[in-house]
């Protein structure tokens, strides 16, 4: 057991903790979420109670579609160091190198891009049936 | 590695308290309860929490069999793939798909407020520690003011609009629907339908203050027809006997000066209106019965059956002088 623990993998899935990289998708998702609240509310308040919300709806439909995008881009680039890596132990931190360091945080990142992309689904599913401001 | 199986000894203590809940639950039914349901949304409540507890119980056998099984050692070759999908299965998958589900599910119960039909509205105003209710009905000029007791008709949806005079209040008649805060400075809209005719108990399900447990309302769903005679009977002065001792004390003891009836005196607006005070079911926004007892007893010292009450006392009176006065306003209606 403990010379699985001592071996070191060679890796090549690259370095660095930039922590912009973790949270990038959590981000993707704070901003779709204020422009949908944001829009909405402030729409709401010049049209009145009894509004069509149309526009409102085509301003989140758009603003998912791009939060979307830019989450798959983002998973695409930390799906990779996964690609890399799961040949060999894809689970294996014991080593405590720059390598290892990068690759779980690419892991968290991976994680949170796909909660985020849950999130911004379930913010968006209200504007495809709600039609009018109240 | 040597496999012994851990000792597991179970105990059913822990049923006692579902024991216990089944008798709590044979209390739910009745008046006040959202499992009894006399309205259109709290059936839908209702049924939502039927579904939803039946979804849970589920969930929870599955989730702690699995657990027990994995303690007991029952899984006999997990590979490296059963955990793998019970994590992203078990915990991306299907939370995220049922979380889906039901939010959908959850949207599509908002009533439909884009046709604005023209519909009975009836304005509640929550106040430290009463309902202010005003019936307008679509052609009607002048609203209808009464107090702490709420009319409706069966079969028809009814557009309440609250609003609150000091702190947020909450509007709930749990038999009917779904409740909805009233807060200073805003307007909220809370579109019911009534389904059952009967007598029903809504309270205020937002802590207001010292009496906010006291602070509640009767509930009466009449046939339409019903409903129709009863509001157009509230547009007219009550009977007031002119030659009511009672009467006389009324006006005598400042007391026109918060509450108004119709056709004696109107300037008062700080207290309830009574106009149509005999009839009600309840006093004190729900917290009494209406009989000239409790009438007596309530003029008398109203802060011993309200902690905190915004009308004084008049235990100055003579009690044959309240007794009038009980008298007289229980045959106001
Ligand atoms: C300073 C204003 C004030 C005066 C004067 C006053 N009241 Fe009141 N009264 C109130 C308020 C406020 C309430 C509501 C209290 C509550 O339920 O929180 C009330 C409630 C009541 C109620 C219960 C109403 C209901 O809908 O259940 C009755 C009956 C009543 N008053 C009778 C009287 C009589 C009779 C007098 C004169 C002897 C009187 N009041 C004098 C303010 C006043
Ligand atoms: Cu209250």
């Amino acid at each position: 057991m403990t010379d699985h623990l001592q071996k070191e993998v060679k890796r090549e899935t690259g370095e660095g903790t930039d922590l912009w990289r973790v949270i990038l998708a959590p981000t993707i998702w704070a901003v779709h979420f204020l422009v949908c609240y944001v829009a909405a509310a402030i729409y709401c308040e010049k049209a009145g109670r009894m509004a069509d919300l149309l526009p409102v709806r085509l301003i989140v439909g758009t603003a998912t579609f791009i939060a979307l995008a830019g989450l798959a881009a983002v998973f695409i680039s930390l799906w990779k160091v996964r690609g890399l890596s799961s040949v060999n132990d894809d689970y294996n931190y014991a080593g405590n190198t720059p390598e290892e360091r990068h690759r779980f945080l690419s892991h968290v990142a991976l994680m949170l891009c796909v909660l985020s992309g849950v999130a911004i689904l379930y913010a968006a599913f209200p504007a495809l049936v709600l039609e009018v401001c109240r | 590695m040597h496999d012994t199986k851990p000792e597991i000894t179970i105990s059913f203590g822990p049923c006692l308290p579902i024991a216990a809940m089944g008798l709590l639950l044979s209390g739910c039914v009745g008046r006040q309860s959202a499992l009894a349901p006399a309205g259109h949304d709290a059936e839908q409540i209702s049924n939502l929490f039927w579904v939803m507890t039946a979804g849970v119980s589920i969930i929870w056998a599955l989730v702690l069999g699995t657990a027990l099984a994995a303690t007991l050692g029952l899984f006999k070759n997990p590979t490296r793939l059963t955990p793998n999908i019970l994590i992203v299965g078990g915990g991306v998958v299907f939370p995220t798909v049922i979380l889906g589900i039901l939010l959908i599910f959850g949207l599509r119960l908002l009533p439909n407020w884009q046709s604005e039909p023209d519909r009975l509205q009836i304005h509640v105003h929550g106040e430290q520690w009463w309902w202010r209710v005003a019936y307008r009905a679509p052609d009607q000029i002048e609203p209808v003011i009464s107090a702490n007791e709420i009319h409706l008709p069966a079969g028809q949806a009814v557009e309440f609009v609250l609003t609150s005079a000091d702190v947020i209040h909450s509007f709930w008649i749990p038999s009917i629907g779904g409740k909805l805060d009233m807060i200073p400075g805003r307007t909220t809209r809370l579109l019911l339908e009534a389904t059952r005719p009967g007598v029903y108990r809504g309270v205020c399900a937002e802590y207001c203050g010292t009496s906010h447990a006291k602070m509640a309302f009767a509930v009466v769903v009449h046939e339409p027809k019903e409903f129709n005679a009863w509001l157009e009977d509230r547009t007219s002065d009550p009977n007031i006997g002119t030659d009511d001792p009672g009467r006389k004390i009324f006006l005598s003891s400042g007391c026109a000066a918060c509450h108004r009836i119709r056709g004696l005196t109107e300037i008062g607006s700080v207290g309830p209106d009574l106009s149509h005070i005999g009839s009600r079911r309840t006093i004190g926004a729900g917290i009494a019965e209406n009989t000239p007892k409790n009438l007596a007893r309530w003029i008398t010292d109203p802060a011993q059956m309200k902690p905190a009450v915004q009308m004084p006392a008049y235990r100055a009176l003579p009690p044959e002088d309240i007794a009038a006065i009980a008298r007289f306003l229980s045959n106001l209606n």
